[in-house]
């Protein structure tokens, strides 16, 4: 290939690149629906209390910042629990949950129903939208 | 409450790895121009001058040339070069990063411009990852010693989208296969002991 259809390949490939990461940054972290009622074994979930579940491993390079604000909001909900849970030697969790990227966050109720599922790195916004929907919260506030 | 990693190992500046990303997806970019222009995608039609190879006779215009080319001459290819130095690097990483040059260079020059990390992160994720790019140029740099037209300028490609991924976005794609790879058993089987 001579040099100058080599750089446009070049161009295309920069142009590929940065347009997936835009899409991939508008779509992260985004809520998804959810209405199962998950399988609390091992995950560490005080039953009967509200509970952000989130996934992790030891190679995931953006949990630490969900943590941070997780537990941020957790502590500041008396009502509200937040628990970590390590992927990084358990892919029978993984596969039950259906976890295919940390970080990956569950907003699970008091009747361990999954009210909202974040993949990625959730807004906090959203993630406080989502427990003001729980009649715990409501009350409470 | 739980906590992950009982034993996680001491805090690295995040912008470390992100600045070694911009120099790793910058070394991807020349090899992948080096590997488009080089003997990786010659065919039979092209000229054949520049590393004296003479195209057999009775071989149809379009063929690669690369299959019939000695050893050598693939193994010199400037493409190939480049990338064998940025599988080194990656392995340098893998095997220490604190002493890797990038990481090195970050330390000498880079931060003390810059005001102290907000906070500190873990190291292992970006090990994790240059793992994952050392594995992806060296499955491309293997299939061009076979013969294989085109594997090393794709391979180094790929590197570069996610080398670039992290560098721009903050993404970091090597990490996000971990759980894939788990699925596929090849890393993290089974409960640990811990």
């Amino acid at each position: 290939m001579s040099p100058i259809p080599a750089l446009l390949v070049l161009a295309a490939l920069v142009v590929i690149a940065a347009a997936a990461g835009v899409v991939w940054r508008a779509r992260d972290g985004r809520r998804r629906g959810g209405s199962d009622v998950v399988d609390l074994t091992d995950l560490g979930v005080t039953a009967g209390r509200v509970t952000l579940v989130q996934f992790g491993t030891e190679t995931c390079a953006r949990c630490p910042q969900v943590r941070r604000m997780l537990q941020g909001i957790a502590s500041a909900l008396p009502a509200v629990d937040h628990v970590d849970v390590d992927l990084t030697h358990r892919p029978d969790l993984a596969r039950a949950h259906r976890v295919l990227s940390t970080p990956t966050t569950f907003l699970i109720g008091a009747d361990a129903v999954l009210v909202a599922r974040f993949n990625g790195v959730p807004r906090r916004a959203d993630v406080e939208a989502a427990l003001s929907e729980l009649p715990v919260l409501q009350e409470a506030s | 409450m739980t906590d992950t990693a009982p034993a996680a190992p001491r805090g690295i500046d995040p912008r470390a790895p992100r600045f070694a990303a911009w120099i790793t997806s910058a070394l991807l970019l020349v090899a992948t121009f080096l590997g488009l222009i080089g003997a990786s995608t010659q065919t039979g039609a092209a000229s054949f001058g520049w590393f004296a190879y003479q195209p057999l006779a009775n071989a149809p215009l379009s063929a690669w040339v690369l299959p019939t080319t000695p050893l050598g001459v693939r193994a010199l290819d400037p493409a190939f070069l480049l990338t064998v130095v940025i599988a080194l690097l990656f392995l340098w990483g893998v095997l220490s990063p604190t002493t890797s040059p990038w990481s090195v260079l970050f330390r000498r020059v880079v931060r003390p411009r810059l005001a102290p990390p907000a906070e500190l992160e873990d190291p292992r994720p970006p090990r994790f990852a240059q793992g994952v790019g050392l594995l992806v140029v060296a499955v491309g740099l293997l299939l061009h010693l076979l013969g294989v037209p085109l594997a090393l300028p794709i391979a180094t490609a790929m590197a570069f989208i996610a080398a670039f991924l992290n560098a721009a976005f903050g993404f970091c794609l090597g990490c996000q296969l971990y759980l894939l790879l788990q699925r596929a058993g090849v890393v993290g089987r089974g409960p640990r002991a811990a």
